[in-house]
């Protein structure tokens, strides 16, 4: 067990940058897709993704964001959003006790797409030598770490869409084991490339909008870009340094299904003993929760497998614990979508109001959930899940608690 | 343009730097802080501009700018 405070939150999504914009445009309901207009996306299933048209990142330089993948400037940007937030300058600690660990599931695809094609077509001397330190999955942590001087234990992790919130959870236990003294932790993704949309489009999960989850006539996701990043410590020191603590970070618990290379267990199962496992490690009984922050990923699978979980979990009371699935507004940012909703959920808890699952429309009797739809929801919510899960049956599940 | 103007030229343009840091004596490490993926673009903008070959390892960001103009001008002659 671990209580490990919540002292910054950043956040750089379609629904806004900074999270007093985000929470704002999140609780209206409203759909922050775009066409893609990036690329001709006239082959793909979806043309539609959850884009960031205005980036605010004025401390990265223009000498070294040409040797950046977008999904490094994502998480430099809600790096040093986070970091104000928390009122922390890094760099007048000792750089041993700060560390920071960011999930992605793709890499810097547009960079390395773009150079493996120059490869292909103008032979080696035609690769930029920057792809080298662009692509790889790294490269984010890599960049965070050399901007706020960070050189204690850190991390990357690659785990599909639950990639960010494993990485957390990680973060949060190194704190709590006194290793480091304040962790960067989050997650990044930029997916509208080619092959990025090319590769969620084979897998089957790609959807032409709406995005609908636990909606009977879903069709999968859409694609969301964006980075969030929380700023962790233990409440010791965040009272030590006069810090505002937002939320505690409280249990954990991941699963594989070990049924399929893509598709989820039917039954649940493994989401059920992930949520079992959270609820454990953080002491919480089911009638404890408030509120469930959803995968939702809108396949027909992916619904039905979570809303079983959670009812083999909550038994009856899965009819009165509000879920909602707050990414159908801007998009699955795959591997930072548990760090984007961790943001969300944390201020749902602020503030008060569940953030709603949009464009649903058909109920489906297989995902009978209380289902917050189309608009808030007006909720005191002290205790909270938030549930990601990967292709192959990673399931991830973090239990938040307000301050 | 001579040499050294047009080798100012493509630190500035390729690598966002002020024209009043590049000097003869600058050093490209420690006063420029080119790194090794720096000095790889640095090689393919002179080869283009020139139209030099230069082998692996004659250009080193251990040499000062000065150094770089000596060696292209020694190449064209």
């Amino acid at each position: 067990m671990y209580k490990i405070a919540i002292t910054g939150l950043g956040v750089v999504s379609p629904a806004g940058q900074g999270k007093v914009g985000f929470w704002q445009n999140i609780q209206t309901g409203q759909s922050f897709m775009s066409p893609i207009t990036r690329f001709d996306a006239a082959a793909y299933p979806s043309q539609i993704a959850g884009q960031i048209e205005e980036l605010a990142a004025k401390h990265i330089s223009p000498r070294l964001l040409k040797k950046l993948d977008r999904f490094s400037v994502l998480a430099l940007a809600a790096s040093e959003d986070a970091l104000q937030d928390a009122g922390l300058d890094l760099t007048q600690h000792d750089p041993y006790i700060s560390g920071v660990f960011l999930g992605n599931a793709l890499g810097g695809w547009l960079y390395a797409e773009t150079e493996l094609r120059d490869l292909y077509v103008e032979g080696r001397d035609g690769v930029s030598p920057y792809n080298a330190s662009a692509w790889f999955p790294a490269a984010p942590q890599g960049q965070v770490s050399i901007r706020y001087r960070i050189k204690g234990y850190s991390k990357t992790v690659v785990a599909d869409k639950a990639s960010a919130l494993i990485a957390i959870d990680h973060a949060a236990r190194i704190v709590d084991r006194g290793k480091l003294t304040f962790a960067l932790a989050g997650g990044t993704e930029a997916p509208v490339t080619p092959y990025a949309m090319l590769c969620c489009s084979t897998e089957g999960g790609l959807s032409p909008g709406p995005y609908r989850p636990f909606d009977k006539e879903r069709n999968g996701f859409v694609v969301g870009e964006g980075a969030a990043v929380v700023v962790l410590e233990t409440a010791d020191t965040a009272r030590q340094r006069g810090a505002e603590i937002y939320g505690f970070v409280t249990g954990f618990g991941t699963t594989c299904d070990g049924t399929h290379r893509i598709l989820p267990d039917v039954g649940g199962e493994g989401l059920a003993q992930a949520i079992r496992f959270a609820l454990a490690t953080a002491k919480y009984n089911p009638e404890d929760i408030d509120y469930i922050c959803a995968d939702g990923v809108a396949t027909e699978l992916g619904d039905i497998s979570e809303a079983r979980a959670i009812r083999t979990v909550f038994g009856d009371r899965a009819d009165q614990v509000p879920v909602s699935a707050p990414k159908s507004m801007y998009g699955h940012l795959l591997g930072a979508a548990g760090a984007v909703e961790l943001v969300g959920t944390v201020m749902a808890m602020q503030g008060g109001m569940i953030p709603p699952t949009i464009n649903h429309r058909f109920h489906d009797p297989e995902c009978n959930l209380d289902l917050v739809l189309d608009e808030g929801r007006r909720a005191d919510i002290g205790k909270a899940l938030v549930i990601a899960r990967g292709r192959g049956g990673v399931n991830a599940v973090m239990a938040v608690e307000r301050s | 343009m001579d040499v050294e103007a047009r080798i100012t030229d493509i630190l500035v343009k390729s690598f966002h730097m002020e024209p009043d840091e590049i000097t003869p004596e600058a050093n490209l490490k420690t006063d420029l802080e080119m790194d090794s993926t720096e000095l790889v673009e640095l090689v393919i903008g002179l080869e283009q501009e020139f139209k030099v070959s230069l082998r692996d390892g004659e250009l080193s960001n251990k040499q000062s700018v000065g150094d770089i103009v000596k060696i292209i001008s020694d190449k064209l002659g």
